[in-house]
Protein backbone atom coordinates (compact mmCIF):
# COMPACT_ATOMS: atom_id res chain seq x y z
CA UNK A 1 0.00 0.00 0.00
CA UNK A 2 0.66 3.90 -1.16
CA UNK A 3 1.56 5.38 2.35
CA UNK A 4 -0.49 8.06 1.16
CA UNK A 5 -3.46 5.50 0.90
CA UNK A 6 -2.60 4.46 4.06
CA UNK A 7 -3.00 7.99 5.39
CA UNK A 8 -6.33 8.23 3.45
CA UNK A 9 -7.35 5.42 5.41
CA UNK A 10 -6.17 6.59 8.68
CA UNK A 11 -8.02 9.65 8.25
CA UNK A 12 -11.21 7.88 7.17
CA UNK A 13 -11.03 6.05 10.51
CA UNK A 14 -10.74 8.79 12.51
CA UNK A 15 -12.94 10.98 10.84
CA UNK A 16 -15.52 7.99 11.10
CA UNK A 17 -14.30 7.76 15.03
CA UNK A 18 -13.84 3.74 14.36
CA UNK A 19 -12.11 2.27 17.66
CA UNK A 20 -12.03 -1.37 15.80
CA UNK A 21 -11.88 -2.26 12.24
CA UNK A 22 -11.42 -5.86 11.17
CA UNK A 23 -11.48 -6.74 7.38
CA UNK A 24 -10.29 -10.85 6.04
CA UNK A 25 -11.95 -14.20 7.54
CA UNK A 26 -13.67 -14.61 10.77
CA UNK A 27 -13.07 -17.30 12.72
CA UNK A 28 -13.70 -18.29 16.03
CA UNK A 29 -10.25 -17.65 17.43
CA UNK A 30 -10.52 -13.89 15.94
CA UNK A 31 -13.99 -13.92 17.50
CA UNK A 32 -12.21 -14.68 21.24
CA UNK A 33 -9.20 -12.62 20.73
CA UNK A 34 -11.40 -9.04 19.20
CA UNK A 35 -14.04 -10.10 22.17
CA UNK A 36 -11.31 -9.70 25.00
CA UNK A 37 -9.78 -6.39 23.80
CA UNK A 38 -13.87 -5.24 23.48
CA UNK A 39 -14.44 -6.34 27.30
CA UNK A 40 -10.86 -4.55 28.59
CA UNK A 41 -12.67 -1.66 26.52
CA UNK A 42 -15.54 -1.74 27.94
CA UNK A 43 -14.56 -2.52 31.40
CA UNK A 44 -12.59 0.87 31.13
CA UNK A 45 -15.02 3.44 29.82
CA UNK A 46 -18.34 2.03 30.11
CA UNK A 47 -21.20 0.41 33.11
CA UNK A 48 -21.32 -3.08 33.22
CA UNK A 49 -24.80 -2.59 32.17
CA UNK A 50 -24.10 -1.35 28.89
CA UNK A 51 -20.95 -2.94 28.39
CA UNK A 52 -23.22 -6.35 28.56
CA UNK A 53 -25.19 -4.91 25.77
CA UNK A 54 -22.56 -3.83 23.85
CA UNK A 55 -20.48 -7.70 24.34
CA UNK A 56 -23.71 -9.25 23.76
CA UNK A 57 -24.73 -7.65 20.05
CA UNK A 58 -20.56 -7.41 19.37
CA UNK A 59 -20.90 -11.30 19.73
CA UNK A 60 -24.27 -12.35 18.17
CA UNK A 61 -22.82 -10.46 14.94
CA UNK A 62 -19.56 -11.81 15.03
CA UNK A 63 -20.93 -15.52 15.40
CA UNK A 64 -23.58 -14.93 12.15
CA UNK A 65 -19.77 -13.91 10.21
CA UNK A 66 -18.02 -17.20 11.61
CA UNK A 67 -21.21 -19.35 10.56
CA UNK A 68 -21.89 -17.90 7.10
CA UNK A 69 -18.04 -17.53 6.23
CA UNK A 70 -17.69 -21.63 7.19
CA UNK A 71 -20.62 -22.25 5.11
CA UNK A 72 -19.76 -20.16 2.21
CA UNK A 73 -16.32 -20.42 2.05
CA UNK A 74 -16.63 -16.69 2.73
CA UNK A 75 -13.32 -14.37 3.55
CA UNK A 76 -15.15 -11.44 2.78
CA UNK A 77 -15.82 -10.44 6.51
CA UNK A 78 -16.19 -6.83 7.66
CA UNK A 79 -16.05 -5.71 11.87
CA UNK A 80 -16.17 -2.51 12.43
CA UNK A 81 -16.50 -0.53 15.66
CA UNK A 82 -17.00 2.85 15.80
CA UNK A 83 -17.71 5.22 19.23
CA UNK A 84 -19.67 8.68 18.10
CA UNK A 85 -20.63 10.96 21.63
CA UNK A 86 -21.73 8.51 23.85
CA UNK A 87 -23.20 5.67 21.24
CA UNK A 88 -20.97 2.43 20.14
CA UNK A 89 -22.35 1.09 16.76
CA UNK A 90 -21.19 -2.14 15.70
CA UNK A 91 -20.99 -2.52 12.19
CA UNK A 92 -20.98 -6.53 10.26
CA UNK A 93 -20.42 -7.55 7.30
CA UNK A 94 -19.76 -10.30 4.48
CA UNK A 95 -20.50 -11.44 1.21
CA UNK A 96 -23.94 -13.44 0.62
CA UNK A 97 -25.94 -14.90 -2.89
CA UNK A 98 -28.06 -12.67 -4.53
CA UNK A 99 -30.39 -15.50 -3.79
CA UNK A 100 -30.48 -15.26 -0.32
CA UNK A 101 -31.09 -11.56 0.06
CA UNK A 102 -34.86 -11.71 -0.53
CA UNK A 103 -35.96 -13.73 2.33
CA UNK A 104 -32.74 -11.79 4.65
CA UNK A 105 -34.35 -8.41 3.50
CA UNK A 106 -37.83 -9.61 4.45
CA UNK A 107 -36.92 -10.50 8.26
CA UNK A 108 -34.84 -7.49 8.48
CA UNK A 109 -37.62 -5.13 7.47
CA UNK A 110 -40.26 -7.10 9.98
CA UNK A 111 -37.57 -6.38 13.04
CA UNK A 112 -36.33 -3.13 12.19
CA UNK A 113 -40.24 -1.89 12.10
CA UNK A 114 -40.80 -3.93 14.82
CA UNK A 115 -41.35 -2.26 18.34
CA UNK A 116 -39.12 -3.44 21.35
CA UNK A 117 -42.03 -5.23 22.92
CA UNK A 118 -42.97 -6.98 19.34
CA UNK A 119 -39.22 -7.91 18.68
CA UNK A 120 -39.37 -9.52 22.49
CA UNK A 121 -42.75 -11.54 21.26
CA UNK A 122 -40.86 -12.59 18.21
CA UNK A 123 -37.81 -13.86 20.37
CA UNK A 124 -39.76 -15.89 22.74
CA UNK A 125 -41.19 -17.73 19.60
CA UNK A 126 -37.98 -17.99 18.40
CA UNK A 127 -36.18 -19.47 21.21
CA UNK A 128 -38.74 -22.52 20.01
CA UNK A 129 -37.68 -23.02 16.65
CA UNK A 130 -34.83 -25.06 15.35
CA UNK A 131 -34.36 -24.40 11.48
CA UNK A 132 -30.64 -25.39 11.26
CA UNK A 133 -30.42 -23.87 7.68
CA UNK A 134 -30.13 -20.70 9.21
CA UNK A 135 -27.55 -21.76 11.55
CA UNK A 136 -27.15 -22.17 15.16
CA UNK A 137 -29.07 -19.65 16.29
CA UNK A 138 -31.76 -20.33 13.83
CA UNK A 139 -32.35 -16.53 13.53
CA UNK A 140 -32.33 -15.78 17.22
CA UNK A 141 -29.26 -13.69 16.56
CA UNK A 142 -30.97 -11.25 14.53
CA UNK A 143 -33.47 -10.96 16.95
CA UNK A 144 -31.07 -10.70 19.97
CA UNK A 145 -29.19 -7.85 18.30
CA UNK A 146 -31.93 -5.78 17.89
CA UNK A 147 -33.55 -6.55 21.19
CA UNK A 148 -30.20 -5.06 22.62
CA UNK A 149 -30.03 -1.90 20.13
CA UNK A 150 -31.26 1.54 21.28
CA UNK A 151 -32.24 2.12 17.86
CA UNK A 152 -33.63 -0.02 15.18
CA UNK A 153 -31.49 -1.94 13.21
CA UNK A 154 -29.61 -0.58 10.18
CA UNK A 155 -28.90 -2.85 6.79
CA UNK A 156 -27.93 -2.02 3.19
CA UNK A 157 -26.54 -4.44 0.17
CA UNK A 158 -24.33 -3.79 -2.30
CA UNK A 159 -23.91 -5.01 -5.44
CA UNK A 160 -20.64 -6.97 -6.16
CA UNK A 161 -21.61 -8.73 -8.98
CA UNK A 162 -24.35 -11.16 -10.53
CA UNK A 163 -24.51 -13.92 -8.21
CA UNK A 164 -22.98 -11.86 -5.04
CA UNK A 165 -23.99 -9.01 -2.74
CA UNK A 166 -22.10 -7.65 0.23
CA UNK A 167 -24.53 -7.25 3.04
CA UNK A 168 -23.47 -4.92 6.11
CA UNK A 169 -25.60 -4.99 9.25
CA UNK A 170 -25.62 -2.17 11.83
CA UNK A 171 -26.54 -1.71 15.21
CA UNK A 172 -26.29 1.18 17.89
CA UNK A 173 -25.99 0.61 21.40
CA UNK B 1 -26.68 -41.35 35.91
CA UNK B 2 -24.50 -38.33 37.54
CA UNK B 3 -23.36 -35.43 35.50
CA UNK B 4 -20.44 -33.11 35.86
CA UNK B 5 -18.83 -30.95 33.38
CA UNK B 6 -16.53 -28.56 34.88
CA UNK B 7 -16.34 -25.02 33.77
CA UNK B 8 -14.38 -23.52 30.65
CA UNK B 9 -13.80 -19.84 29.64
CA UNK B 10 -16.52 -20.22 27.49
CA UNK B 11 -18.68 -22.93 28.44
CA UNK B 12 -20.50 -23.75 31.76
CA UNK B 13 -20.37 -25.68 34.82
CA UNK B 14 -23.24 -28.49 34.45
CA UNK B 15 -23.98 -31.13 36.81
CA UNK B 16 -26.89 -33.51 37.72
CA UNK B 17 -27.09 -35.04 40.49
CA UNK B 18 -29.66 -38.08 41.47
CA UNK B 19 -28.73 -38.05 45.70
CA UNK B 20 -29.78 -35.01 45.69
CA UNK B 21 -31.48 -34.41 42.67
CA UNK B 22 -30.46 -31.40 41.18
CA UNK B 23 -29.17 -29.61 37.94
CA UNK B 24 -26.79 -26.96 38.19
CA UNK B 25 -26.00 -24.47 35.07
CA UNK B 26 -23.84 -21.99 36.04
CA UNK B 27 -21.27 -19.27 34.20
CA UNK B 28 -20.64 -18.45 30.06
CA UNK B 29 -22.18 -20.27 27.17
CA UNK B 30 -20.34 -19.89 23.98
CA UNK B 31 -19.33 -23.24 22.65
CA UNK B 32 -17.54 -23.56 19.31
CA UNK B 33 -19.94 -26.59 18.89
CA UNK B 34 -23.38 -26.08 20.42
CA UNK B 35 -24.45 -29.45 19.52
CA UNK B 36 -21.56 -31.53 20.69
CA UNK B 37 -21.50 -29.48 24.00
CA UNK B 38 -25.43 -29.83 24.72
CA UNK B 39 -26.47 -32.97 23.63
CA UNK B 40 -24.98 -35.09 26.25
CA UNK B 41 -27.03 -32.45 28.76
CA UNK B 42 -30.30 -32.47 26.96
CA UNK B 43 -30.25 -36.58 26.50
CA UNK B 44 -29.48 -36.73 30.33
CA UNK B 45 -32.17 -34.26 31.02
CA UNK B 46 -34.25 -36.54 28.91
CA UNK B 47 -33.68 -39.68 30.66
CA UNK B 48 -34.66 -38.40 33.87
CA UNK B 49 -37.98 -39.57 33.53
CA UNK B 50 -37.13 -43.05 33.53
CA UNK B 51 -34.40 -42.79 35.68
CA UNK B 52 -35.71 -40.30 38.66
CA UNK B 53 -38.48 -39.91 40.24
CA UNK B 54 -39.87 -36.89 42.62
CA UNK B 55 -38.47 -33.41 42.99
CA UNK B 56 -36.02 -32.27 40.83
CA UNK B 57 -34.35 -28.74 42.01
CA UNK B 58 -32.40 -26.36 38.92
CA UNK B 59 -30.86 -23.95 39.70
CA UNK B 60 -29.38 -21.96 36.21
CA UNK B 61 -26.85 -18.58 37.08
CA UNK B 62 -25.56 -17.31 34.04
CA UNK B 63 -23.71 -14.42 32.82
CA UNK B 64 -23.34 -14.41 29.39
CA UNK B 65 -24.95 -16.98 26.72
CA UNK B 66 -25.20 -16.75 23.01
CA UNK B 67 -28.08 -17.51 21.12
CA UNK B 68 -27.57 -20.98 19.95
CA UNK B 69 -27.10 -22.04 23.53
CA UNK B 70 -30.15 -20.43 24.40
CA UNK B 71 -32.05 -22.79 21.98
CA UNK B 72 -30.47 -25.53 23.41
CA UNK B 73 -31.23 -24.23 26.65
CA UNK B 74 -34.66 -24.45 25.48
CA UNK B 75 -34.50 -27.94 24.72
CA UNK B 76 -33.09 -28.60 28.61
CA UNK B 77 -36.06 -26.64 29.43
CA UNK B 78 -38.62 -29.31 27.20
CA UNK B 79 -36.78 -32.14 29.33
CA UNK B 80 -37.47 -30.43 32.65
CA UNK B 81 -41.39 -29.49 31.25
CA UNK B 82 -41.43 -33.66 30.30
CA UNK B 83 -40.28 -34.82 33.91
CA UNK B 84 -42.50 -32.62 35.20
CA UNK B 85 -45.54 -34.29 33.43
CA UNK B 86 -44.52 -37.32 33.92
CA UNK B 87 -45.93 -36.30 37.55
CA UNK B 88 -43.42 -34.68 39.79
CA UNK B 89 -42.28 -31.67 40.76
CA UNK B 90 -39.68 -29.31 39.20
CA UNK B 91 -38.34 -26.12 41.34
CA UNK B 92 -36.64 -23.49 38.83
CA UNK B 93 -34.53 -21.15 40.48
CA UNK B 94 -32.76 -18.57 38.10
CA UNK B 95 -30.24 -16.38 39.09
CA UNK B 96 -29.18 -13.23 37.65
CA UNK B 97 -26.51 -10.88 38.65
CA UNK B 98 -28.27 -7.98 40.42
CA UNK B 99 -27.59 -4.75 37.30
CA UNK B 100 -27.60 -7.59 34.31
CA UNK B 101 -31.29 -6.66 32.70
CA UNK B 102 -30.06 -9.34 29.96
CA UNK B 103 -30.47 -12.21 32.26
CA UNK B 104 -32.82 -11.31 34.04
CA UNK B 105 -35.29 -11.01 30.91
CA UNK B 106 -34.07 -13.88 29.44
CA UNK B 107 -35.27 -15.97 32.72
CA UNK B 108 -38.91 -13.99 32.27
CA UNK B 109 -38.75 -15.52 28.75
CA UNK B 110 -38.16 -18.98 30.01
CA UNK B 111 -40.78 -17.96 32.77
CA UNK B 112 -43.16 -17.19 30.02
CA UNK B 113 -42.71 -20.12 27.72
CA UNK B 114 -42.70 -22.72 30.64
CA UNK B 115 -45.55 -21.59 32.52
CA UNK B 116 -46.36 -24.84 34.58
CA UNK B 117 -43.02 -24.83 36.24
CA UNK B 118 -42.17 -23.57 39.70
CA UNK B 119 -40.23 -21.04 38.20
CA UNK B 120 -38.31 -17.91 40.38
CA UNK B 121 -36.15 -15.06 39.20
CA UNK B 122 -33.76 -13.50 41.64
CA UNK B 123 -31.56 -11.20 41.43
CA UNK B 124 -27.88 -11.72 43.69
CA UNK B 125 -25.03 -9.05 44.21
Amino acid sequence: MELSHAIELRNSLRKNRVIMAYNGTVSDELMLTLADMLKTRLLAHDDSKRSKLIFSVFMEGVQNLIWHGKENDDDHGMILITEVGNEITILCGNRILKSETHDLKERLDRIAGADKETIRQMYRDGMAESGEHEGPGAGLGLLEIARRSTHPINYTFDDVDDRSVDFILSATI
Amino acid sequence: MNLHIAATDRTPEISLTYQPLKLLIQGESFPEDVSAFYGQVINAINSLQTQAKGELQVEMAMIYINSSSIKAMYRIFEGLDAYRKAGNQVEVVWKAEEDDDIMQELGEDFKDRFQELIFSIIQHG
